[in-house]
């Protein structure tokens, strides 16, 4: 069909892949802003879920809130982080960390919560402090749902950075923006491509991260539960 | 059941079903009991929607059966839609759309019957017209804000030629493809801005991006009414690169009969400029429904009597 | 914000435009409904046989969630602009992708469903002289409910905060009230559009388990 043979074209432009507009441009932009936003919300979610289910505190008030950030629509939050903040960088990255927050929250909360009580009994058995336990015993056994949930986030983050061209953002989320509002569809399409495989590409490298973080024992008793993220699309 | 019995039970149905057909073709075969359906469509900008809600409360008010689409998009998604019948009427702008519908041949001056004129010549071979265009005008402006103004010392677009390369223009994402946006400003007036910021079409995006310096110059509207209290002032446009944009309802001829065409010129025909002005106000500023505020605009002018 | 230099301040929540436009917010919520209620019934119909297949055969398994799950992956905006040069700006472009994010949940929580009916129960139904068909509808899906409502909380929950992205290629839903006060600079709408997702969000939840507690009553949701 001559529209797939137009959006070959596009990609083979020299044009497009360079200047303010360009492919690398805007894959930068994305990345730029979708890392930032990760970044910020894992410094606050692992933590916080990490010591909630170590603890085995508020847990239902945190899985709650988590439940309800993710009927949040991450368009209105953009919007209202827009009209609160203004231009730029800043109110993107805000509403991207809040939605990124939830997963990894209850992710790492249910982690914690699944350790074996008998491996917490026998640490403490011998000898471990409260800080070492966590670190050295339940965190290693623990990796396999953190890393799912760091991974649902990074996804939802990077989906979610492609409607931030609609508050007048950057990123790949621009050529599909602007596409749209010109009909020139063949962009639309090229954008939509790119953002496809840049989500399936932050995906398929944050599994590899996950294999080499998780301790081969572990790796091999425990298969099915990577799987087990819950898995809410947010964008 | 019994042959008769079913036989009278079948003849009992069509029966039925023939006087239904009869009276449903009755109403709206008669051209005297209901008018025509008219889709009025509108531009993404609340002015666009208080011209639709102008015209198409007119058409009602006459007895058209008038349905919207608003807020559908740039030129680039409403004119496909009028030309495919999704929509049968939208409120243009004489010299806009005819560099549109003339695939930016370049035609369009300053005076809108001729360029009316010449759209009509375009647009007549794919079963469109445009009628009488308005008093009321709605050109693209460019805006700097007061500091940039005085730091440069600017009044007219021309000044900005020799300093174009240190600032940033901002406008809809259709500006760089559009005669009269950035194009325009390159060819006739030489001005090659530093960057160009793909925005909103005189939204929000555009203001907030003045008010955090990220663009020095941006696409206004010449009818905002929010210019003067932004601090924002409009360059005059000295080499006359816009052309006479005056609002002028397109529709498609299968809709327009004589009755459409009157009842929309004598909109068209008592709209000025600053009544524009006064209703983008209403709805920019006061955040009043383009519906009322075109409601109200049509009673207060006598046109619902 | 444009509001700065002149007269009053926009309140996040305007109650006078509130109280005049319930009739607009209730258009907006309407289709909002019924764009959700389209994605998700579709996709039951077409994960209920798939995934009931897709629990048998393990390269049908494997076909399905993974073609299904890169689908997931992919952002909606995307998917929405791949399909408007085929579909147009209708109600189709929007529901497709919806559809497609539904069926990978929810087949993937039938097919967890069904793997988790313990085997004893099995072989206790085949001892009883159950035949497949029979096995499958009278003891393998009721015990498989349980994952099978989890995955329709999560999908339906999903679904309606995406419906609000529809509104960028001109479906309406609550992401118009979003898109509107984008558009005019005002911040009720917004508020109004984005609340109100969260709440349908958490009623449809409610009332989904509710729909759980009586007919599995041997199961409570978590």
């Amino acid at each position: 069909m001559s529209f797939f043979g137009d959006v070959w074209r596009w990609f083979a432009d020299g044009a497009h892949w360079q200047g303010p507009n360009g492919v690398p441009t805007r894959i930068v932009e994305h990345l730029h802003v979708s890392a930032e936003s990760l970044a910020v919300a894992a410094l606050i979610a692992l933590p916080v879920g990490i010591l909630l289910g170590h603890y085995g505190r508020f847990g239902g008030l945190a899985i709650n809130i988590s439940n309800a950030g993710r009927a949040l629509p991450s368009f209105g939050i953009l919007v209202v982080a827009f009209q609160a903040f203004g231009l730029g960088d800043l109110p993107v990255i805000l509403a991207l960390t809040a939605l990124a927050i939830p997963p990894m929250v209850t992710n790492s909360y249910v982690a914690l919560r699944e350790v074996d009580p008998d491996i917490r009994e026998a640490a403490r058995g011998m000898g471990y402090r409260e800080l070492a336990q966590v670190l050295r015993v339940e965190l290693p056994l623990a990796v396999p749902l953190i890393m799912a949930g760091v991974r649902t986030s990074a996804v939802q983050v990077v989906a979610t950075a492609t409607l931030a061209a609609v508050i007048a953002g950057g990123g790949l989320g621009r050529y599909i923006i602007d596409g749209i509002a010109t009909q020139e569809y063949v962009m639309t399409a090229a954008g939509a491509i790119l953002v496809a495989l840049l989500a399936l590409a932050t995906d398929i490298s944050l599994a590899g991260v996950q294999r080499l973080l998780v301790p081969r024992g572990i790796r091999l008793l425990n298969a099915p539960a990577s799987t087990r993220a819950a898995t809410f699309k947010v964008a | 059941m019994s042959i008769k019995r079913s036989t009278f039970s079948l003849v009992a149905v069509l029966g039925v079903l023939a006087m239904v057909a009869a009276a449903c073709g009755g109403t709206s075969g008669n051209g005297n009991t209901s008018k025509e359906k008219i889709t009025v469509g509108g531009f993404k900008f609340p002015e666009s929607s208080i011209l639709a809600q102008l015209y198409g409360q007119a058409l009602a008010h006459a007895g058209y059966q008038v349905s919207y689409k608003l807020n559908i998009g740039t030129r680039e998604v409403v004119a496909p839609a009028l030309k495919n019948g999704d929509i049968d009427l939208y409120p243009g702008y004489a010299a806009t759309d005819l560099e549109y519908w003339n695939n930016k041949a370049g035609e369009a001056t300053g005076d809108a019957a001729a360029t009316v004129a010449k759209l009509n010549g375009h647009i007549d071979s794919q079963g469109l017209v445009a009628l009488t265009p308005s008093a009321a005008a709605d050109q693209n402006a460019f805006a700097v804000t007061k500091a940039t103004q005085q730091k440069y010392n600017l009044t007219k677009l021309s000044d900005l030629a020799p300093i174009g390369n240190q600032l940033v223009l901002g406008a809809g994402p259709e500006c760089p493809t559009r005669p009269f946006c950035q194009p325009g400003l390159e060819q006739t007036y030489g001005i090659h801005f530093k960057a160009f910021k793909p925005l909103d079409t005189d939204g929000p995006a555009t203001r907030a991006a003045f008010k955090n310096n990220t663009i020095q110059v941006g696409l206004v509207f010449s009818s905002d009414a929010d210019l003067n209290s932004l601090g924002l002032v409009v360059l005059d446009d000295d080499k006359h690169l816009q052309a006479a944009d005056q609002v002028v309802p397109i529709l498609r001829k299968a809709v327009a009969n004589d009755e459409v065409k009157s009842i929309l010129n004598k909109v068209s025909a008592g709209l000025t400029t600053s009544d524009l002005v006064a209703l983008n106000a209403k709805v920019s500023l006061d955040h009043q429904d383009p519906d009322a505020v075109a409601k109200a605009y049509l009673e207060q002018h006598n046109y619902f009597s | 914000m444009p509001g700065g230099l002149f007269l009053a301040i926009d309140p996040w929540i305007n109650w006078n435009w509130l109280s005049t436009h319930i009739p607009h917010i209730l258009d907006a919520l309407t289709e909002h409904v019924e764009l959700t209620a389209v994605a998700i019934a579709v996709g039951i119909a077409i994960s209920l046989p798939l995934g009931i297949l897709a629990q048998r055969n393990a390269l049908l398994r494997l076909a399905v969630l993974g073609f299904f799950g890169a689908f997931y992956t992919i952002p909606s905006l995307a998917l929405f602009a791949l399909l408007i040069p085929f579909t147009h700006l209708t109600a189709t472009t929007a529901v497709i992708p919806l559809i497609g994010y539904n069926v990978l949940i929810l087949v993937r929580n039938i097919v967890v469903g069904l793997d988790g009916v313990p085997r004893d129960v099995l072989d206790a139904a085949d001892g009883m002289g159950y035949r497949s068909t029979a096995r499958l509808f009278r003891v393998e899906l009721p015990l498989a409910l349980p994952a099978m409502f989890a995955g329709l909380r999560v999908a339906t929950v999903s679904t309606i905060g995406i419906v609000t992205i529809t509104a960028l290629i001109g479906m309406g839903g609550l992401g118009s009230l979003i898109d509107e006060g984008q558009i005019e600079d005002f911040h009720t709408p917004v508020v109004v559009g984005a609340v109100l997702t969260v709440c349908f969000a958490l009623v449809a939840d409610l009332g989904i388990a509710a729909v759980q507690r009586i007919a599995v009553p041997w199961a409570r949701p978590a």
